[in-house]
């Protein structure tokens, strides 16, 4: 079943799901809806699995046509989506008619929007998963004339759904992102963790879905920046030699040879997918243990969501 | 007794177990023995084993396994891995056509090292490459093995594009690129094997330990081989 025709693609718009995991040894990143939570809820609001496929929007100007009565739901940043001119409530199931047309005007708040309809999105199969990764040759941004198709559709109605407001996530980037020193925080002088975890940081208009480089007070090495090319994890922060951090997100390369003075705590990753270039960020050292209790609260609260929603999986 | 292996956390799920800081063949079979012994565990809470030169990442489920659990697991696969064989390597020999349009910076790595573009040439496609790891992004095989005789510093200026199957060297390593990608890397030649495929599984035929030989073909020879995946090689 047709969903939509794409009348403007907007700046950077993709299908994305919750990635590919286990390729990594093979040079390829996980890839996936940057602001993963957001992705699972729109799902959960259409009764599809979180896993199901939803366009991530960036910024404004997607312009869509809905080729068929569909049943969709918008979450993530405040991107101001209208339908047919009227604005359209975000975190709730909404039905729309064939011929409207579902329009992201301005930006209010964060960066990435998620649009789910009931069914999924149809899209190609790359290593099981259908998130687009146009670096690696898996699919592309969306283009004007595409014709979005629903990948399972099924005539079984969905309750219209919508998420307590109470539920909704703050955007706010002026709480620090948490961090884990390391793994090589013995290859920088007192002085230049100390730069890292009291400065500013600025996200550079050089920032995508591979990486944010950020601009700010340059951190001093001990000994050089380089290492010998080792494997990256998701959220590893490298600092080259030129002192500014690059912080490593769902497209980066899975290996590299500078020096990482610290890790996003995994919690920490969806806010950071809302956080536009031209804003400022600042760091927080915690331990391990209180990252993974962090993340333990994290996934107690995506439980009590799902919850709340029925939804599956 | 050594200092090594050596854990520590990268993030709050993964960990990396360091090997001796060197590029170093004997530690690179140490880090392929313990990928391979954590493999054939298959263990739940275990997600991605990324072997490296001298480090291994082990991603994990921090709220399937507690820290210090995975901390004992780590270290009985560690034991366990001295006494494991490793497979033989398999040899791909990918067909490559040397200098002219196809090699770009052939002329000018003969002059760095003071060789003719012939024996250039003969050293670079006599050389068995080994396959150290597969990473940055799409496939890249790290390869060593590069002879001495053949170091040439990388490009002052990188180019903004190379075309995929762009053979190639820099700082005492070589590579050849699976996407068109921008790279400082001195080309001298390029293979038509198909490196990197991410339609199929798995989307590159290499694993770490393999070898490698870039034999020079004629034009003629090289071409044909468009599309075909370096399985095909073996």
């Amino acid at each position: 079943m047709r969903a939509f025709e794409v009348v403007h693609p907007g700046i950077q718009t993709t299908i994305q799901d919750l990635g590919r995991t286990g390729f990594m040894k093979y040079g390829t990143p996980a890839s996936g809806a940057a602001d993963r939570f957001s992705a699972r809820v729109a799902n959960w609001l259409v009764g599809n699995p979180a896993g199901a496929a939803v366009l991530e929007i960036t910024l404004f100007r997607l312009d869509l046509l809905a080729r068929n009565d569909l049943v969709i739901a918008i979450t993530g940043g405040d991107l101001l989506p209208t339908v047919s001119g009227n604005s359209l409530p975000m975190w709730q199931t909404a039905s729309i008619q064939k011929g409207e047309r579902v329009l992201f005007r301005a930006r209010r708040r964060g960066l990435r929007a998620y649009l789910a309809v009931k069914g999924g999105f149809q899209g190609p199969l790359f290593l099981g998963s259908r998130s687009v990764f146009v670096r690696g040759l898996m699919g592309d941004c969306l283009r004007a004339g595409d014709l979005l198709e629903v990948e399972n559709p099924r005539e079984i109605s969905v309750p219209l759904r919508s998420l307590p407001p109470e539920m909704i996530p703050s955007i706010s980037a002026s709480d620090p992102l948490r961090v884990i020193l390391g793994p090589q925080e013995d290859r920088f002088t007192p002085r230049g963790i100390d730069t890292f975890l009291s400065s500013e940081y600025r996200v550079s208009s050089q920032s995508d879905r591979m990486g944010y480089r950020l601009e700010g007070p340059r951190i001093e090495h001990w000994r050089g920046a380089d290492i010998i090319s080792e494997p990256l994890a998701r959220g590893a922060i490298q600092v080259p030699g030129d002192g500014l951090p690059i912080l490593l997100l769902w497209d980066a390369q899975v290996s590299g040879g500078y020096t990482k003075i610290a890790n996003l705590i995994s919690a920490d990753l969806d806010r950071l997918a809302q956080v536009m270039p031209g804003e400022s960020l600042r760091f927080k050292a915690v331990t391990l243990e209180e990252a993974h209790q962090i993340l333990r609260k994290e996934k107690s609260y995506w439980e009590s969501v799902r919850q709340a929603l029925g939804g599956q999986g | 007794m050594s200092d090594w292996p050596q854990i520590r956390p990268s993030g709050d799920s993964a960990v990396l177990v360091e090997f001796e800081d060197r590029i170093d063949p004997e530690i690179s079979r140490k880090v392929r023995a313990l990928a391979l012994t954590i493999e054939s565990e298959s263990s739940q809470e275990i997600q991605e084993v990324l072997p490296a030169y001298r480090t291994l990442m082990v991603t994990y489920d921090p709220l399937a396994i507690e820290y210090r659990k995975l901390m004992e697991k780590i270290h009985h696969w560690i034991e366990k891995a001295g006494s494991i064989a490793l497979p033989p390597p398999r040899l791909f020999r990918l067909p490559t056509v040397y200098g002219g349009v196809y090699g770009p910076d052939l002329v000018r790595v003969a002059e760095i090292v003071r060789l003719s573009q012939e024996e250039v040439i003969r050293t670079f496609s006599a050389t068995h490459f080994m396959v150290y790891f597969i990473g940055f992004i799409c496939g890249l095989a790290y390869l060593g093995g590069l002879p001495p005789a053949l170091r040439v510093p990388r490009l002052a200026t990188p180019r903004t594009l190379v075309p995929a199957g762009s053979v190639g060297l820099a700082g005492g390593q070589a590579n050849a690129v699976t996407t068109d990608q921008p790279s400082g890397f001195n080309y001298i030649g390029r293979t038509f094997v198909n490196l990197y495929d991410p339609r199929i599984f798995p989307p590159i035929s290499f694993v770490s330990g393999d070898e490698i030989v870039f034999v020079a073909v004629p034009e003629e020879e090289a071409v044909p081989a468009r599309g075909r995946k370096a399985a095909d090689f073996l």
